[in-house]
């Protein structure tokens, strides 16, 4: 958007332009890292980081300090295993290698890797990868275990899928594979991210109990994104929509994008969203088992952008023609309400849920399921948050006021005290300069006896004689003078 | 569900379902005869509807001790389910009084004479609901409406019922006798009368035009085979409870419990009615709807009431309808779930699907008896 073009759009979409200058001035972060503490090596890394990550790299660096260096070059590593997989113009037998022994070249000092295509955005960090190298050497153990796990995972999940031709031909074919799709490029991040949180103490054990929490967290970003990208990754000719899916709407796969078929696009596009809408009330519990502001942010800021994005893709035709975003001025109000507390979270997940409710029709296939799901999560909410309280509602039947209503109570009838007080004092304020201004009248000789007779008559208007026809002819030359 | 072999399936010994031949009635009966292994025994007031093949059916009045105990003595039932009731609509409050009550202290009385071991009792989820205000994912803890501000005089009958057969539990007179209490929000299903017909009818004159409220309110819908299933459950769980030694804890407790039975799945109420009118083959979306907000549907409600209060003709659309379509009414089953290992069975779109057609085909034969 050119300047012009923007003034514009801002001129008749205030609020935007108001949660973007919130966001840029009062966001106050939790933590800021320090670049004047930091080695060369870690601070070439931020700036790879930065480089590298639109979305995430603000976040990590507001992370707790035991956490931060951690989590950045986790990030760092993940990026550069997806750039090695990414890039069509490496050769299988040169690729597979890498992908499956990453987690070893993580400890090997200098290394780097120059055989990326020119065109690859983020060639950059692996002809510098000697500097992740470097500083992940001197990350705690306990970290590292965790991250070499993953990566590990990730590297030898990424070389089955480039080895799978009919998965590159074809696409993904079931929900099945689907899912195990997103389990390698997000589940396994949610399953590594949480092993650091707990390890940290950051965040409650209990969730390592719990794996199909941070799969969902994972499996919840990466379906949104999935859904979003169908255009841009079309072009790309890659299909990442099940065919278990497509193909009970279309024949082919390109009847999509045809404007012809739009509304069958459309229902299946519905049956993406109700796919990935049902990982959001596990989203919640995750977020609930989380004890530090910083990570909470952390992993609250990107599913409160995922729920917003599934409700702007919901029916929205412009999927299949490009990729759609939602507003600058949406993502800072977002990033701001959800930078506070699992409440806050809660309430935009049910407005999101309640949006994409308000769009659900009856023409859609999935309808009741969409609408069921849409109800899951607001159940879930309602569960954490409470509406009602049975302990008050039984007093009321009882004839007696829970406490919380007999402080309210309490709180209204001090309100009217406050009142009465204040009227008491305009109305007194009132009396008194009444008072003075008659009597001041009264002193000036007023005539109060004549002016109550008169009104004893019904005379209520004063009336006055308009004077003779050569006055009035007069009064009128003024009326409209230039005076 | 598929067959379950006979191998698999778990005894209940002789199991006497009253009410056996009406609308839950006769699913549960169904369920006993499929899933589990037992002698199945029906009372009801007339049992020529609803009948299966290897039950044995006795005509027979509840409000009656003279007729109930001999039934029992003769067949002499290990678990009774108690699912007799009026409908919800229609009854006089004698009515009301005479079956839920004074029929259920009956069926209680029969139990203690006769040493059965568990009575499962049908209550309703109105019995913790005004009609009026919102129930927001209720659970067990929330209070009983006292009969002074219950308007439905059903539920207050219903209440009063399932205080007797809570009461009941483990008596000291009767220590042996186990009861339950089963309350199910909105059941409807193959042979329901109250809930889909009303809503199949407003497709059927064409009026889907309107909606009242603006449709945000959830509301729990419960397929009857569901609310079956959870009757069989609670009868395992009662005679389980029967063979332990000790009490069970009191976080595990089932005997002397009452227990919410909902779909598990809350829905927006339009929502529903619009997945019916949808089963039933209307194609519209929401595009034509008339959205009409709580107070004017409540003052149009008002004045039909009175108007054709004076003609002596019935509303089309009433203060009550209104102010159900508007609320929000959901439970939480989870007491359910985590005691009784209880699962909703059918989903709720399988749910509509199968009884909407069910009732369209019973409407078709219907007719077709009526152009004879």
């Amino acid at each position: 958007m050119g300047l012009a073009s923007q003034l514009l759009y801002y001129s008749v979409h205030p609020n935007q332009l108001r949660s973007i200058l919130q966001w840029k001035l009062w966001h106050d972060p939790v933590h800021t890292r320090n670049p004047d503490k930091e080695s060369p090596t870690l601070r070439e890394c931020f700036k790879y980081l930065n480089l590298t990550s639109r979305s995430f790299s603000s976040v990590i660096q507001e992370l707790n300090p035991e956490l931060l260096v951690p989590v950045a070059l986790f990030y760092l590593i993940l990026r550069g295993l997806d750039t090695i997989e990414d890039d069509m113009t490496i050769p299988l037998e040169n690729k597979e290698p890498h992908l499956r022994n990453f987690q070893n070249i993580l400890e090997q000092d200098g290394w780097t890797y120059t055989e990326n295509g020119p065109n690859e955005k983020d060639r950059e960090l692996l002809v510098h990868f000697d500097v992740v190298v470097t500083e992940f050497k001197l990350v705690k153990p306990a970290y590292k275990a965790i991250i070499k796990d993953i990566t590990d995972k990730m590297g030898n999940g990424m070389a089955d899928y480039a080895n799978n031709a009919e998965h590159n031909v074809n696409g993904v074919n079931t929900i099945k594979d689907y899912e195990l799709y997103c389990h390698y490029v997000a589940g396994l991040v949610g399953d590594g991210l949480t092993r650091l949180f707990v390890e940290a103490n950051l965040a409650n054990q209990a969730l390592l109990k719990r794996p199909e929490l941070s799969e969902s967290m994972g499996q919840f970003l990466q379906k949104t994104n999935i859904i979003r990208d169908i255009r841009e990754d079309f072009d790309d000719k890659r299909r990442f929509w099940p065919k278990e899916i497509w193909s009970k709407h279309v024949t082919n796969f390109e009847d999509l994008f045809e404007p012809k078929n739009l509304q069958v696009a459309l229902n299946c596009s519905s049956e993406m969203v109700l796919n990935s809408l049902k990982h959001a009330d596990e989203c919640l519990f995750y977020m609930a088992a989380i004890k530090d502001q910083s990570v909470f942010n952390f992993v609250a800021i990107p599913q409160a952008m995922a729920i917003a994005t599934l409700e702007l893709v919901f029916q929205n035709p412009e999927v299949f023609k490009k990729n759609v975003k939602i507003t600058k001025g949406d993502a800072c109000q977002l990033m701001m309400e959800s930078s506070q507390n699992l409440k806050t979270v809660s309430e935009i997940f049910k407005r999101y849920v309640r949006r994409i409710h308000k769009k659900n029709n009856p023409k859609d296939p999935n309808f009741l399921e969409i609408s069921i799901a849409c109800g899951k999560v607001e159940q879930f909410i309602e569960s954490i948050f409470p509406t009602q309280d049975p302990k008050a509602l039984a007093l009321l039947h009882k004839g007696e006021i829970a406490p919380e209503d007999a402080r309210k109570k309490a709180e209204s009838a001090e309100a009217n005290k406050d009142v009465m007080y204040l009227m008491l004092a305009v109305f007194g304020t009132l009396l008194v300069i009444s008072a003075l201004m008659i009597g001041a009248a009264y002193l000036a000789g007023a005539r109060f006896d004549v002016a109550v007779n008169e009104l004893k008559k019904g005379k209520i208007f004063p009336k006055f004689d308009k004077g003779s026809e050569e006055a009035q002819g007069i009064a009128q030359q003024y009326d409209h003078g230039e005076l | 569900m598929a067959p379950i072999p006979s191998s698999q399936k778990k005894p209940l010994g002789n199991v006497m379902v009253i009410g056996g031949c009406g609308f839950l009635g006769h699913h549960i009966v169904a369920q006993l005869v499929e899933s589990y292994n037992c002698k199945v025994s029906v009372i009801d007031i007339r049992t020529v509807r609803n009948r299966r093949d290897g039950v044995q059916y006795f005509d027979g009045d509840i409000t009656s001790m003279e007729s109930l105990l001999p039934i029992f003595q003769k067949t002499k039932p290990d678990v009774v389910i108690h699912t007799a009731s009026p409908q919800l609509h229609g009854g006089s409050k004698e009515l009301y009084r005479k079956v839920n009550v004074d029929g259920t202290r009956c069926v209680i009385e029969a139990c203690q004479e006769t040493n059965v071991k568990a009575l499962v009792y049908t209550s309703s989820a109105s019995v913790i609901h005004d009609n009026a205000s919102d129930l927001i994912n209720a659970d067990e803890r929330w209070p009983i409406i006292p009969a002074k501000s219950q308007t439905e005089y059903y539920s207050q009958t219903k209440a009063e019922a399932e205080l007797l057969v809570l009461s009941a539990n483990r008596s000291l007179t009767n220590p042996s006798l186990l009861t339950i209490s089963i309350r199910p929000a909105g059941i409807f299903g193959e042979g329901d009368m109250q809930c889909l017909p009303p809503i199949m009818a407003v497709y059927a004159n064409n009026q889907t035009d309107f909606q009242l409220g603006d449709n945000t309110n959830l509301f729990d819908f419960t397929y009857v085979g569901n609310v079956a299933h959870a009757h069989c459950l609670a009868s395992l769980a009662l005679l389980t409870t029967s063979t332990m030694k000790i009490k069970p804890l009191d976080t595990e407790k089932v005997d002397g419990e009452a227990f919410f039975i909902t779909n598990d799945q809350p829905v927006y109420f339009w929502d529903f009615a619009r997945a019916i009118w949808k089963a039933c083959g209307s194609e519209k979306g929401t595009e034509h709807v008339w959205e009409i907000s709580q107070d004017v549907g409540l003052m149009i409600g008002g004045i039909l009431e009175w108007g054709m209060w004076v003609v002596g003709r019935a509303p089309k659309l009433t203060r009550r309808q209104v102010k159900y379509s508007c609320m929000i009414r959901y439970y939480d089953c989870g007491k359910a779930k985590r005691r009784l290992g209880y699962r909703p069975l059918t989903g709720l779109p399988e749910a509509i699907e199968q009884s909407v057609k069910f009732i369209l085909e019973e409407q078709r034969v219907e007719r077709e008896k009526k152009g004879q």
